[in-house]
């Protein structure tokens, strides 16, 4: 059976759970003390995965909230998908080896495109790119710089090195609940024959079946963050109603 | 023919390339009416032990490969595959194995070392083996946090030394085990992979 997985988000910043506007780090609100706590809510509301993001380690280069994230997979009964700050095989084989399911690989994709490539021949189908797009170029350093590679360039690439998973953010709708950017989403899935979850400005369930329309050329699933924490919708209902049970 | 076992776990990619490289017969598959095709099998793995484990339960891989170990057919597992051949592991609590070889996995006590353990180490053999069958001692690729502590000293073929005794090539009857990556390994992990594959092709 074909699914849509919903991915519900966890940002963390300085061991609780945030929210950015478009990336920007000084506009941050706070949505939990305890990030286990909201993802024990998540996973009460059915959730299969939920996607988390260290936010302080992707600004600084290094693992910072990982073990909030390694709590998580631990002890609920979910699969976790982690990215932020991972920079070394150390740092992704400390991941997969205590429980997350699959390790995201982003600004790296970029500033480290050999080490990207060694992690995709060693691990595969557990590792994912974090593609973080404005107007279509990729974006890095925790968002704080635009390259000059266009994203979609950058996922052929990756599919040819043996990506299987693509996380495709547009930064200009990313907390802004305006809608996913789906042409793009579609057109990242279209180029690179892979699987992408699309991220950023889902704000209602009609943008989460809009999305899954794509699911054939490969829109396999959406990250949805700030529509949660503001109770646009529920996670169950969104669950639910986008997979028709 | 050698089925690789896709358990979802990884590493398959650099194991794939070192067998392409031996130009031996292998095919990936996790379908396990594809995978009794195969004469001998290597179980690879990356990742949490309890996971791998859950995986192997949920698509009956365990009870496959306990039958097919039950033929006669060769299995070699590698690094989490390797660990996963013994009993039981402490990993997150105690997950049982496969329980082809006696033994606990547990984490390398990190007191005087770097845990994880990732780097070259020198092999020490302990006793003639097919897989070691013509080989010098020589340095090996390891990447893990945990290792095997054997009940029966007769199935170690060689150690490491990493603050503990780390069984590194460990072999009963038709089942095999490395610790290390031979397909990591430089010129002694492939010349160990030639072995498995030289000792399968005369079963």
């Amino acid at each position: 059976m074909m699914s849509f997985t919903i991915f519900p988000a966890i940002d963390l910043r300085g061991g609780k759970c945030v929210r950015l506007l478009q990336g920007d780090y000084n506009k941050e609100t706070v949505y939990g003390d305890s990030p286990f706590a909201v993802a024990e809510s998540f996973v009460k509301e059915g959730a299969d995965w939920i996607h988390m993001v260290d936010l302080d380690g992707a600004k600084e280069g290094v693992r910072v909230n990982h073990q909030h994230v390694l709590k998580v997979a631990k002890e609920l009964k979910v699969k976790v998908q982690v990215g932020g700050g991972i920079r070394t095989e150390k740092d992704v084989y400390e991941y997969l080896e205590n429980g997350i399911s699959r390790v995201i690989l982003g600004s790296s994709a970029v500033s480290n495109r050999s080490f990207v490539e060694k992690m995709l021949a060693e691990y595969g189908g557990r590792i994912a790119i974090g593609i973080d797009a404005k107007n279509g170029y990729v974006s890095t350093e925790g968002w704080l710089n635009t390259s000059e590679v266009k994203a979609v360039d950058l996922g052929k690439e990756l599919a040819k090195s043996g990506a299987e998973t693509f996380i495709f953010t547009d930064i200009a709708t990313d907390g802004m609940l305006s809608g996913p950017n789906v042409k793009a989403i579609v057109e990242m899935a279209k180029a690179t024959g892979k699987t992408v979850i699309a991220s950023g400005g889902v704000s209602s369930i009609d943008d989460l079946k809009k999305l899954k329309q794509y699911e054939q050329d490969g829109v396999k699933g959406a990250i949805v963050g700030k529509a949660l924490y503001t109770k646009k919708f529920s996670l169950r209902d969104a669950i639910h109603e986008v997979n028709g049970l | 023919m050698i089925g690789v076992i896709d358990y979802g776990m990884g590493n398959l990619y650099s194991v794939s390339k070192a067998l392409e490289r031996m130009n031996a017969e292998y095919f990936v598959s996790s379908d396990l009416n594809e995978l009794e095709k195969a004469t001998a099998y290597i179980l690879p793995g990356v990742g949490a032990f309890k996971d791998a484990m859950a995986i192997l339960t949920e698509t009956k891989t365990d009870k496959f490969l306990k039958d097919e170990v039950q033929k006669g057919k060769a299995l070699l597992g590698i690094c989490l595959g390797m660990q996963l051949l013994f009993n039981e592991s402490e990993e997150h609590g105690w997950t049982e194995g496969l329980g082809f070889l006696n033994g606990q996995v547990k984490r390398i006590p990190g007191e005087n070392v770097k845990v994880p353990h990732m780097g070259w180490n020198k092999l020490a053999f302990q006793r003639d083996h097919p897989l070691i069958t013509g080989l010098q001692e020589d340095y090996v690729y390891f990447v893990h946090s945990y290792y095997a502590v054997v009940n029966d000293p007769d199935v170690v073929v060689a150690n490491a030394s990493y603050g503990v005794t780390v069984p590194a090539i460990v072999g009963s009857g038709n089942v095999f085990g490395c610790q290390f990556h031979p397909e990591k390994s430089g010129k002694l992990g492939l010349a160990i992979l030639k072995n498995y594959l030289t000792f399968v092709s005369r079963m």
